[in-house]
């Protein structure tokens, strides 16, 4: 009788198995969702409904960049606020993913690298690198000083038109205005979320078994200790032992070149541009270490389903993929005294499925859309004196 | 009044001022933690290797060792003068976490040892009562017998059973164990013949600044420290000249001696406590 129980036991479910306290309080501990908005202290203009609009009609603004090239270029509405590509395009071939900026306000560091601390920062970034944008302050304030509807607005947001700042303000104060309008770019509830409220409240919903089998793994195999929060990220820079060469055959230094640059970021929370520069404090303090090299930011796993490819090189074409690099992972590339967590996870064919299975119910039906973005920057656009 | 509406006070403000900048370390420099192992060789082949270390990181002597060996054997080939050997008992990678079970690993040395010169065995990694293995215990003789140095990447525990199978033995304890300053204190004071490496740390010198604890350390055990970078993957040797400059910047917060025994001295010191003769 006793081992018939044991086999019953073995062969339960996890749908019809409790979850652990444990595990009920780190599932619990993905949500609520959508977070409370917050405002960022180091950014005046966020939340003002007249920055949203111009940095709304900024984001797709091809003037800004002397190659046409705009936020929207690589940042598309369509494509999860991303590119689809491996490796993004501006002016130049990039190195690096384009990430998506849906949910990016929730990050403390932006970027893979972390090279800017804001949003705003963030914004200012590929408007000036050569790679990117190529533009320079003279010309975004050029852009707005010489666009009526913009030269409205801006005088709207700012209190002061546009001609009688200097450029480098002009030009901080558009980025601020992209930073509050992305801050709007919050993705809808998912799948997962109506499953772990109802946990919440002690209740059942649907959810896919698979998904649920796939969340176990997910709890059990330590993809949580960075994939942390409403955000499923942490936040912070890591060595997943992926290959980081670029294409001129020289690495990808990753968060140790973004330490640097955020510190000598002249547009960073201690910088005179900043309206909060106690917020600064992560700048100030973030040390520069050896294990920096080569580490990259987590990325959230929401909305998986809509911004492939994945990593910080675009390597992974799929979920799978990226599960399969997890599962495999070589250890020799990993220092043994480095990111001691992770290891391979060794999972078969039907557990890689479960966790893909899991993952995609982190996606949301209703994400942010180009009507959403024109909304807001016609009002900009039909501003008049 | 607005910061913003004020281009005079920004152009002030732009000016800025001019932190002083301390001069770096400008005296030799020597990397005593470096792997050329095979996924390393296409990416960056020898002449290319030797480049960074000659030209990009400017260093004296590197002292390298490989998964296979033979990755130091074709720096030191074309660099006799730079690559000082020394030989890891692994045959390829993947096996830092089985050689001390696997017998084989005896012959590789062995067949290593007969046909070529090193300064020393390692980097090995090993742990707690694994060194009392019989073939951690052979190899330990084979130093002992070849006048050879033990390159260790071992807790305290290990590094103490290595002095037991042999207490004249010479170990570099690499990353210094990543013990903290007073565990490091207690080994040194402990065994004369143990010297620590500096790799993979950072807290002893950020941003220039040698760590005031570090810095007692470095002050009672002037002899022992060296430091070195660990090519772990074929990444980080494009790491190694911006080491060299990190470590220039904090050896630069020493005294002119004590930075210099740590920049080159010590690691020479220690070459030349074995049988492997230093070319000039």
């Amino acid at each position: 009788m006793r081992g018939l129980l044991l086999i019953f036991l073995v062969l339960l479910p996890v749908s019809a198995q409790a979850w652990t306290e444990a595990e009920r309080e780190q599932i619990l501990s993905f949500g609520p969702w959508p977070p409370e908005a917050a405002r960022d202290s180091s950014n005046r203009l966020s939340g003002n409904p007249a920055a949203i609009a111009l940095g709304a009609a900024l984001f797709s603004e091809t003037r800004l960049s002397p190659g046409g090239i705009a936020c929207i270029s690589c940042h598309q509405p369509q494509k999860g606020w991303g590119d689809g590509l491996a490796r993004s395009k501006g002016m130049q071939q990039l190195d690096r993913n384009a990430p998506s900026v849906m949910n990016a306000h929730l990050s403390r560091w932006f970027g893979w690298d972390g090279a800017s601390d804001s949003l705003w920062a963030a914004s200012i970034r590929p408007i000036l690198d050569e790679r990117e944008m190529a533009s320079s302050a003279e010309r975004v304030a050029a852009t707005i000083r010489s666009d009526a509807a913009l030269t409205c607005q801006f005088e709207k947001v700012a209190g002061t038109a546009p001609q009688h700042l200097v450029d480098e303000a002009v030009m901080v104060l558009g980025a601020k205005a992209i930073a509050a309008f992305q801050e709007t770019l919050t993705s809808g509830r998912t799948p997962f979320d109506d499953y772990r409220d109802a946990l919440a409240r002690g209740e059942n919903a649907p959810y896919p078994e698979a998904a649920k089998r796939g969340l176990k793994i997910f709890l059990d195999s330590a993809c949580a200790a960075c994939h942390t929060g409403p955000s499923f990220s942490n936040g912070e820079f890591h060595d997943t032992g992926l290959p980081y060469f670029m294409q001129n055959g020289r690495p990808d230094p990753g968060r140790y070149e973004g330490i640097k640059r955020v510190r000598a970021n002249p547009y960073n929370r201690l910088s005179r541009y900043s309206d909060d520069p106690d917020s600064g404090f992560t700048v100030r303090h973030v040390a520069l270490l050896h294990r920096n090299w080569g580490e990259f930011k987590t990325p959230s796993l929401r909305n998986l389903r809509h911004t492939a490819p994945y990593m910080h090189d675009g390597s992974k074409a799929t979920l799978i993929e990226v599960i399969r690099h997890y599962s495999e992972l070589d250890e020799d590339r990993l220092h043994v005294d480095g990111e001691a967590i992770l290891r391979p996870l060794r999972l078969d064919e039907a557990s890689i499925r479960d966790l893909a299975v899991f993952l995609e119910t982190l996606s949301a039906s209703n994400v942010p859309d180009a009507a959403s973005l024109e909304r807001w920057a016609e009002e900009a656009r039909k501003c008049r004196k | 009044m607005k910061l913003w509406s004020m281009p005079v006070m920004l152009v002030a403000l732009a000016a800025g001022s001019v932190q002083a900048q301390q001069q770096s370390y400008a005296g030799p420099l020597i990397d005593a933690h470096v792997h050329y192992s095979h996924d390393a060789w296409d990416m960056l082949p020898p002449d290319k290797a030797i480049a960074v270390l000659r030209n990009e990181a400017r260093l004296k002597r590197v002292l390298v060792s490989s998964s296979s060996d033979d990755g130091t054997q074709k720096l030191y080939a074309i660099a006799p003068d730079l690559i000082v050997p020394e030989l890891r008992p692994y045959r390829r990678r993947g096996e830092l976490s089985t050689w001390m079970k696997d017998d084989s690993v005896i012959a590789h040395l062995e067949d290593r040892l007969r046909r070529y010169r090193y300064v020393g065995i390692g980097e090995f990694h090993l742990y707690g009562a694994d060194a009392d293995l019989p073939v951690p215990r052979r190899m330990v003789e084979l130093a002992k017998q070849h006048k050879l140095f033990l390159h260790a990447h071992s807790d305290a525990d290990a590094v103490e059973r290595l002095f037991k199978h042999d207490p004249d033995a010479l170990i570099l304890w690499a990353h210094s164990g990543f013990a903290r300053p007073d565990e490091i204190r207690a080994m040194l004071s402990k065994y004369k013949n143990l010297w620590a490496d500096l790799a993979v740390r950072s807290e002893h010198g950020r941003d220039g600044k040698v760590d005031p604890d570090w810095r007692k350390l470095f002050e009672e055990f002037p002899d022992r420290f060296m430091v070195g970078t660990d090519t772990y993957t074929p990444e980080r040797w494009y790491y190694i000249a911006e080491h060299a400059s990190w470590s220039r910047d904090w050896l630069a917060d020493l005294p002119k001696d004590l930075a210099e025994r740590i920049a080159y001295r010590n690691a020479e010191a220690l070459f030349a406590r074995t049988g492997f003769a230093l070319p000039q």
